[in-house]
């Protein structure tokens, strides 16, 4: 009896290998285990034995019976797996699909760099302030150190309106009105449109700036280089050189502009720099004595300085669109890009 | 201003190549825009002078030259050069030069002949397009001779580029006191030391000549000489070369000394015919009305007495320190010339020069302020060079009328405050000696300490102040060496900028909702208020005109955001690009104000246009969910949307956002007669709201609401109500009715059809009923549920639908 339970197992497992469906496997299942089944038929014959056969074949059978439910347990899942795996695999899709990306806008690129340089000057303690685009003679030139028949008049071509106003030329005439009705400390930045009679591919009627103003009891021209260097590394990588050159701004003394390494060739020299390693990025200075006078700060005790700089200029230094004009055509393929 | 440097060196000595001149002045504040090397390309090109020619065996049009460069033989060179003849002066490009126009020289046999090397014209030269003929030089040459040498182009052009306030800088001897700032080199001025000794004549200038000033306000100083009996003629080559170094052309040596001069001491001059001004006399006034006068480029101009003009006795003859007159220019028949030196104000020759549409290089100088002090050095200068190049004799004296004699200026200027101003410590010895390479006279002060007495030279005029030395002082100490620190002031507290943040929640929502920011210009065309069906009284076409519009698209300012999106949705479409989601936030111009708006456009398609999302037309509530969500993210309840009669909008497809009295935006499809002015084929739909009305109602207060603890039970209601009925009576019923365990209304279907009886329409909610005390039962849920039933019932006409 114990070899025919022996050879049973045997025959099972063997059995089991060639299984290949659930229905095979119960088929088996009931061969053996069933009412009829081989195994139970060999079970029923146990009460046949003899008294002292009976415990230790008892314990084979239970072994082997033990075995064989495992067997089957292990083999209904690996069925079930092998199941699973043939319909997941059934249900493979082209990844390659185009995905379905939520809808989402972009900024402007000039706003993008507007905000950019923003966030620089805030994180200083600069305050954004903003202020009207139609602007009087006073605010724009003469309160800024630019009388009517001053040349640096020239440098500016102005859109007059009708009624004897202008279309501000620079953001510098919030200077005048924020000092005019605040006191010292202040540090603001005036971001905002300023326009000028040109149009090239370098040059757009309506562009955007950035202005800056530190006015303090004791400010320094080393301050102001130290605010725009740290402005430019934020700005440009922490490797950008920043060069200062004397130059010419009615409403600031000393006055300088600045530049910066080339970003197109980290300084060698190359066409967009003109050979130089430098491209210029902003106007800068101590605020002129002149406009404090104007609006009644004592030039003696309060000290300070100004920057300017064209937001479309430094978005191009990062884009490098030959014709600018581009920015505002609104072009949403354009648009798109950035 | 061009700079020539063979030029610059008469003046002071530098070691500099020219990048580093070029540096440097760029850092003193002059800066260099571009470095010209004249004779680059040239080096291997010399004087050659063919000394025979012969006919080509093999080719008509060719000739064998045999020409002479200076070596033991003659080189034969085969040219097809028509001008070409024997004893002929001409460029030759030897074996291995490569030119400027990119061609190397190679030893070639052409149809058979050898050539070894090329006769030039100058356009294979790069030194005009003439190209008809060999570039003839003159036979005074010495054969062999570098043709750069020959042509004085062993020379490089500085182009300058001087800020307003340096007029000073605007001659030779302006640059070359920058330089001797940097350098502490002596400027070698030229020798003006003849007048008076050897050359002035017998007859005095006072006997023949008179100058007057009658308007002193406008003219300072007026100074002239008269030199008789030169003899009008071509300029020396010396002198051509110089002006054409600069840009300047050759006319004739009488005005090419004036302006050789005036580019050495930056002094206008100008030279009058003597025998062509009535009663040989010089009157400086202001222009009577309606006078004219015709000027050196033969133009006729009138004159007001704004300008100011030079006469002689009976007419101007010259617009002062603008342009001379045509009919007192010296010509090949002058004999004796009149030579003025004056000083005139600056704002008066900007004017007029402005008025004319003339700027000339004396206006330019004169307007930003020439130094009186040079009048008469410049004028005995100028007066010195015409008697050695065009001969003649100088009367005896000068007349030099200066009202506007002024004493030089002195300005008080302390250390500390240079190092106040800079954050530096620079010592008094760097500060002596800058301003006193620079030309200033320094006295120590006798009361203060570390304090000076600074005399500013005539030719500074733009030094008025202490804190304009201290620019100097800055400029020639190298603002890169001045240390990079960080302020060390309060940081002032900054207010709450409600209105910035209301800007910031709209505009990252609307970049969230798929929207792309456009900015357009703040100017517009005068037509776009009709383009949008706006009538001429609507409050909208009142529009700001510029005086001077860059064109008529660009002549007015917008008062409304709506045409800019137009043309952007316009210039899409005509790009075929279709999916148009576009929004703009700028401030507007109206009567003076300038509010601030925020307006987008959708039209075309919307959705990602991919596979299971594909493209759909926007409808009104795709506009309208945006308006929603604009007022959401400022929190804004409580507001209605009310129909308009706004003329750019379909008339039922529109409505005016409303808080409370305030109309604070609208919305709407585009009007059919709008898409056709902007040749729009698909349906456009706006929003335009008014940013400072939303930021007085914009609420940002939070306060937590807790979480539903207890069971929330959902139930869907159909109802068929009339067509026309607006969506909003029956949300109110259920509202109203469902009373605090109302907890959300979703409209999820609207449909008409044939499902529904006509006229009517069904509309599908689902009601979700939640209590924040109690687990709500299911029948206390239908009894509340089955009153609204009732109500729609009741007060709507409403249906259920099965």
């Amino acid at each position: 009896m114990k070899a025919e339970l022996e050879s049973i197992q045997t025959e099972v497992l063997e059995q089991l290998k060639e299984i290949t469906s659930p229905d095979d496997l119960e088929t088996l299942r009931i061969t053996y285990f069933g009412r009829n089944g081989k195994l139970t038929d060999i079970m029923k014959g146990m009460g046949k034995l003899s008294k002292e056969e009976r415990p230790i074949v008892g314990k084979f059978a239970n072994d082997v019976r033990a075995t064989l439910t495992d067997a089957f347990e292990k083999t209904k899942k690996e069925l079930e797996i092998r199941k699973q795996k043939q319909q997941l695999t059934g249900e493979t899709i082209d990844i390659t699909l185009p995905g379905r990306k939520p809808a989402y806008g972009k900024a402007h690129p000039v706003i993008q760099t507007l905000e950019r340089i923003e966030t620089i000057f805030t994180q200083m303690g600069f305050q954004t302030v903003t202020g009207p685009e139609v602007e009087t003679e006073h605010y724009n030139f003469d309160a800024l150190n630019t009388p009517p028949d001053h040349p640096a008049r020239d440098l500016h071509d102005t859109f007059y309106l009708t009624d004897g106003k202008l279309l501000r030329t620079h953001t510098s005439p919030v200077q005048i009105r924020i000092m005019e009705s605040q006191k010292p400390p202040l540090r603001i930045i005036v971001p905002g449109k300023a326009y000028r009679v040109d149009y090239d591919v370098s040059h757009t009627p309506m562009f955007h700036q950035v202005e800056g103003l530190l006015v303090d009891k004791h400010v320094t021209f080393s301050e102001l280089k130290g605010v725009l260097v740290s402005f430019a590394r934020q700005m440009f990588g922490d490797q950008t050189q920043m060069r200062f050159r004397p130059h010419f701004f009615p409403f600031t003394e000393p006055s300088a502009e600045a530049d910066i390494t080339c970003t197109v060739c980290q300084g060698k020299g190359c066409r967009t720099c003109g050979y130089t390693g430098w491209v210029e990025i902003l106007g800068a200075g101590a605020v002129d004595p002149e406009v404090f006078k104007a609006v009644n700060y004592d030039p003696e005790e309060i000290t300070g300085f100004a920057f300017g700089m064209g937001v479309e200029r430094i978005a191009n230094l990062q884009f490098r669109i030959p014709d600018i004009r581009t920015f505002y055509e609104n072009d949403l393929r354009f648009l798109k890009q950035f | 201003m061009n700079v020539s440097l063979k030029w610059l060196k008469t003046y002071i000595d530098f070691d500099f190549s020219p990048k580093e001149l070029a540096d440097r002045l760029t850092m003193l504040g002059i800066e260099v825009e571009s470095i010209k090397h004249l004779g680059a390309g040239l080096e291997g090109v010399v004087v050659g002078k063919v000394e025979s020619i012969s006919p080509h065996p093999n080719a008509d049009k060719l000739i064998r030259c045999q020409v002479d460069i200076g070596d033991e033989n003659n080189l034969q060179i085969v040219c097809g050069a028509p001008n070409v003849y024997q004893g002929m002066f001409a460029p030759v490009a030897t074996i291995g030069t490569e030119l400027p126009t990119g061609i190397t020289i190679k030893r070639a046999k052409l149809r058979g002949e050898e050539s070894h090397g090329m006769l030039c014209s100058e356009k294979e030269l790069a030194l005009s397009d003439d190209a008809s003929g060999l570039m003839e030089l003159s036979s005074n040459l010495s054969v062999g001779m570098p043709l750069t040498e020959a042509l004085g182009l062993n020379d490089v052009i500085l182009e300058l580029e001087i800020t307003p306030n340096r007029p000073d800088c605007l001659s030779m001897r302006g640059v070359a006191r920058e330089i001797r700032a940097e350098t502490g080199n002596t400027i070698k001025y030229p020798e003006v030391a003849l007048i008076g000794i050897d050359i002035e004549g017998d007859t005095d200038i006072r006997e023949i000549t008179s100058v007057t000033i009658a308007d002193p306000d406008l003219c300072p100083r007026y100074a002239a000489r008269v030199i008789q009996n030169v003899k009008v003629a071509e300029s020396p080559t010396w002198v051509k070369q110089r002006l054409e170094s600069v840009g300047i052309g050759a006319i004739n040596n009488i005005v090419d000394i004036t302006n050789f001069v005036l580019m050495e001491y930056g002094q206008p001059l100008h030279a009058f015919d003597y025998h062509k001004l009535a009663e040989n006399r010089i009157v400086v006034r202001r222009a009577m009305e309606n006078e004219t006068i015709t000027t050196l480029d033969e133009v006729e101009r009138k004159l007001n007495p704004n300008m100011l003009v030079i006469a002689d006795a009976e007419k101007p003859v010259a617009l002062a320190g603008v342009m001379g007159g045509y009919d007192s220019e010296i010509t090949e028949t002058t004999k004796d010339v009149l030579l003025e030196s004056a000083n005139f104000h600056p704002a008066s020759i900007r004017s007029t020069s402005k008025e004319h549409g003339l700027h000339t290089e004396a206006s330019y100088r004169f307007e930003r302020g020439v130094d009186p002090e040079v009048v008469i050095s410049a004028l005995d200068r100028a007066a010195q060079l015409i008697v050695e190049i065009a001969g003649g004799t100088i009367c005896k004296g000068v007349l030099d009328v200066y009202p506007g004699r002024k004493k030089p200026l002195k300005i008080r200027l302390r250390k500390d405050r240079v190092n106040f101003i800079l954050g530096t410590s620079i010592e008094v010895e760097e500060i002596e000696q800058t301003l006193s390479r620079l030309g200033f006279g320094i006295e120590p002060n006798q009361t203060e300490v570390d304090s000076f007495d600074i005399t500013v030279p005539s030719f500074r005029l733009d030094i008025t102040r202490e804190i304009d030395l201290i620019e100097e002082i800055a400029r020639v100490h190298g603002y890169d060496n001045i240390p990079t620190t960080l302020p060390k002031g309060d940081i002032p507290i900054p207010p709450l900028n409600k209105h910035e943040k209301v800007r910031k929640c709209i505009r990252n929502f609307l970049l969230s909702s798929g929207m792309m920011e456009a900015v357009n210009y703040s100017f517009i065309h005068p037509n776009s208020f009709e383009k949008i069906r706006l009538n001429d009284d609507h409050p909208l076409c009142e529009a700001t005109k510029l005086q001077n519009p860059l064109s008529p698209e660009m002549s007015i300012l917008r008062t409304t955001l709506i045409p800019s999106l137009l043309d952007n949705a316009q210039h899409n479409h005509n790009h075929q690009i279709n999916n148009i989601a576009l929004f703009e936030m700028s401030s507007v111009f109206i009567n003076g104000n300038e509010p601030d708006r925020v307006a987008g456009i959708l039209a075309g398609e919307i959705g990602g246009g991919v596979y299971g999302n594909p493209y759909r037309p926007p409808d009104f509530f795709d506009i309208k969910g945006i308006a929603e969500g604009i007022l959401e993210v400022c929190g804004i309840q409580g507001y209605e949307l009310k129909q308009t009669e706004e003329p750019t909008y379909h008339p039922g497809r529109n409505g005016e956002v409303v808080l409370g009295e305030t109309q604070i935006g609208i919305i709407g499809e585009v009007h059919p007669g709008v898409l056709e002015n902007y040749e729009l084929p698909f349906k456009a739909y706006l929003f335009d709201f008014d940013i400072e009305k939303i930021t007085d109602a914009a609420v940002f207060s939070k306060r937590f609401e807790p979480i539903p603890i207890y069971p929330s039970i959902q139930r869907d209601l159909a109802i068929v109500v009339d067509q026309d009925l607006k969506s909003d009576m029956p949300m109110d019923i259920i509202n109203t009715t469902g009373g605090e365990w109302v907890e959300s209304i979703r409209l999820f279907d609207v449909y008409e059809g044939n499902q529904v009886p006509g006229g009517k329409k069904s509309l599908a909610y689902t009601i979700t009923y939640h209590s924040a005390t109690e687990t709500l039962t299911d029948k206390a849920v239908n009894d509340r549920h089955d009153k609204i039933v009732q109500r729609l019932n009741k007060e709507l006409g409403a249906e259920l639908r099965m």
